[in-house]
């Protein structure tokens, strides 16, 4: 648990949402890459386990690769501090 | 003896979640006494990240991620599953974005309610009032949706007519919601979730055994497949589109306004991020993302993939797709795990209705009984706020029930605008309202009323760009008349600039 006042929890808040929208967005371009793009490039002809490689890869591959982000962006960038006011006396930081 | 081994898993089930309402109805009654509102409608905000990924997972996932979609699934095929699977980023997006924030500064206003946070950031009681409109007017809308849903499947799996069906469960549900609060609703949403994998996986396994097996199946997709685009007839299950003949399977445009309207966008619906002010620290908010986003992923994922592999089971339905689950449960299954796996779908439904009721209700007694009060400056006795919150809960989840017996069209009609409405109407008041200092009520109020306008009447009248999804057209323009009002509107005082921006002073 860190320590901050009101005004730097707001500037770490806004870094996270950041990097929510930035691991959102990874997602979405991985996803159709996975998916069309390789479905694209081969068809339907690649198989993962009987089934279509192109679906194997974006389904599975973009909810593995989610698990994988957030964990990492929870560890990375998210950081814990007290949501409850502790420094209403010097509020403006 | 086949009904009671279907009926006893279900039993069992209800009589679960309605202990479970009773017991915490009776745990936090000293906690209720001092601050009723609090405590029943956000429960204290005292969620671990367990229960907070579990709740939020199982109120978005609705009757439709058990029924429809599978459904659906079964007929197209695996580019259905790629559709499906933007969801995702449904859990981690609105806590990430909008979790820590709104807990800091609910906290600080004493907000309950998303309206009592919108009031808050823009002070104005015109777009409160239209927030708690919309709020209680889609809510209703989908608890019906969600109760006939469920009373269909519940009737179908037991062999039991539709409107007992509807009553007993719909008993079991606003009871406990209306007794225990805001965490019940949390708690057994938790064992709803739970239950809901469990019925996917002793689903999974009845569908690859009765199928012979994955290669089997895989075959008859094959076959399927191949049928279909020689004679242009079906789809092809094995593409995204079909861009060789056949039927196609899903436009291009309609896997990217997807990413909207069951992506990104989710996190403006208020039954999720309600949430984010129900958490006890940041350590809960940090879980919740994780395992919220393995168990949606693996929920969306999972059912749409089954609903797949089970054209390797049945090779046709008749009639409509939604019935393609209802069936294998209770034909493919052994009666036993068929009445443990029916409670998937229920739960799913239970879990949903839960949440909207419980949010429209507080919709009702905080953001307009208790406000009035507030302006009035009339003091409150928490007793009378307890009985009057119990009575509007209940009273709401009646009236659902009883308009569910034989839902009018309009209701039916309305329902399919609420789930992109939501978003349309509080995407961008909440994400500029927290994000932009310049946003201001007139720009929120333009916005909401805007958008909304846009999103139905294109919906009510089919218009579309393309196959893009309306949702598209309503976010769009709800961000345009956002802007303008905002340059038409006051700037936003120092006072609330100083509390939602302590960054620009």
């Amino acid at each position: 648990m860190e320590k901050m006042t009101y005004k730097e929890k707001f500037i770490q808040m806004n870094k996270e949402a950041k990097a929510t929208w930035i691991v959102a967005a990874i997602i979405i371009v991985y996803w159709f890459l996975s998916g069309f793009g390789v479905y694209a490039v081969w068809g339907a002809e690649w198989t993962i386990l009987g089934m279509p490689a192109w679906f194997v890869l974006s389904c599975f591959g973009s909810w593995i690769l989610s698990m994988v982000l957030v964990a990492l962006m929870v560890k990375k960038v998210f950081k814990d501090f007290d949501l409850e006011e502790e420094d209403i006396g010097k509020k403006e930081g | 003896m086949d009904v009671f081994m279907r009926m006893a898993p279900v039993v069992i089930f209800f009589v679960i979640l309605l202990g479970m309402g009773l017991y915490i109805q009776k745990k936090s009654s000293d906690a209720k006494a001092q601050n009723f509102s609090k405590e029943y409608f956000i429960g204290g905000r005292s969620l671990g990240g367990f229960v907070l990924a579990m709740t939020l997972v199982a109120t978005y996932s609705s009757v439709s991620s058990f029924l429809s979609g599978p459904g659906v699934a079964w007929e197209k095929g695996f580019g259905w599953v790629y559709y499906a699977s933007t969801q995702v980023v449904a859990a981690f997006i609105v806590l990430g974005v909008l979790g820590k924030k709104m807990a800091v500064i609910g906290r600080r206003t004493d907000s309950v309610t998303v309206i009592d946070v919108i009031r808050a950031r823009y002070h104005s009681e015109t777009l409160a009032n239209i927030s708690a409109v919309v709020i209680i007017v889609f809510f209703t809308t989908t608890m019906l949706g969600q109760f006939t849903g469920g009373a269909q499947i519940f009737s179908a799996a037991m062999g039991i007519d539709y409107t007992a069906a509807l009553l007993i469960f719909a008993a079991v549900v606003v009871l406990y919601t209306t007794v225990g609060g805001f965490t019940a609703v949390a708690v057994t949403d938790t064992a709803c979730a739970i239950i809901m994998l469990v019925g996917m996986c002793c689903l999974g396994y009845a569908v690859i055994t009765k199928g012979g097996g994955m290669e089997n199946i895989i075959a008859t997709i094959n076959e399927v497949s191949r049928t279909a685009v020689e004679s242009g007839t079906g789809n092809n299950m094995l593409s995204p589109y079909s861009e060789s003949g056949g039927i196609p399977t899903i436009p291009l445009p309609l896997y990217i306004t997807q990413w909207m309207l069951c992506g990104v966008c989710t996190l403006g619906l208020p039954q999720s991020n309600v949430r984010c002010l129900s958490y006890k620290d940041t350590k809960s908010v940090h879980k919740a993302m994780i395992y919220g986003t393995i168990v949606v992923g693996a929920m969306m994922v999972g059912m749409h993939m089954l609903g797949t592999l089970s054209r390797g089971v049945l090779a046709s339905v008749e009639g409509s797709t939604d019935t393609v689950v209802p069936i294998l449960i209770s034909q493919y299954m052994h009666p036993l795990l068929a009445g443990l796996t029916i409670i998937g779908p229920l739960a799913a439904t239970m879990s949903t209705i839960s949440s909207l009721l419980i949010s429209g209700s507080s919709a009702i007694v905080k953001d307009m009984y208790l406000h009035h009060k507030e302006v009035k400056k009339e003091a409150v006795d928490q007793k009378k706020v307890a009985s009057i919150s119990l009575i509007v809960t209940a009273i709401m989840g009646i009236a659902a029930v009883a308009i569910a017996i034989s839902p009018p069209s309009i209701i039916v009609w309305i329902n399919m605008f609420a789930f992109g409405g939501l978003q349309t109407a509080f995407f961008w008041t909440l994400v500029l309202g927290f994000f932009w200092k310049k946003a201001n009520a007139t720009g929120a109020i333009c916005g909401m009323v805007g958008g909304l306008a846009a999103y139905c009447v294109t919906m009510a009248l089919g218009i579309k760009i393309s196959t893009f999804h309306q949702i598209s057209i309503g976010i769009v323009v709800a961000l345009v008349c956002f802007l303008i009002g905002t340059a038409a509107g006051k700037p936003t005082d120092d006072e609330t600039g100083r509390l939602f921006f302590p960054e620009k002073y």
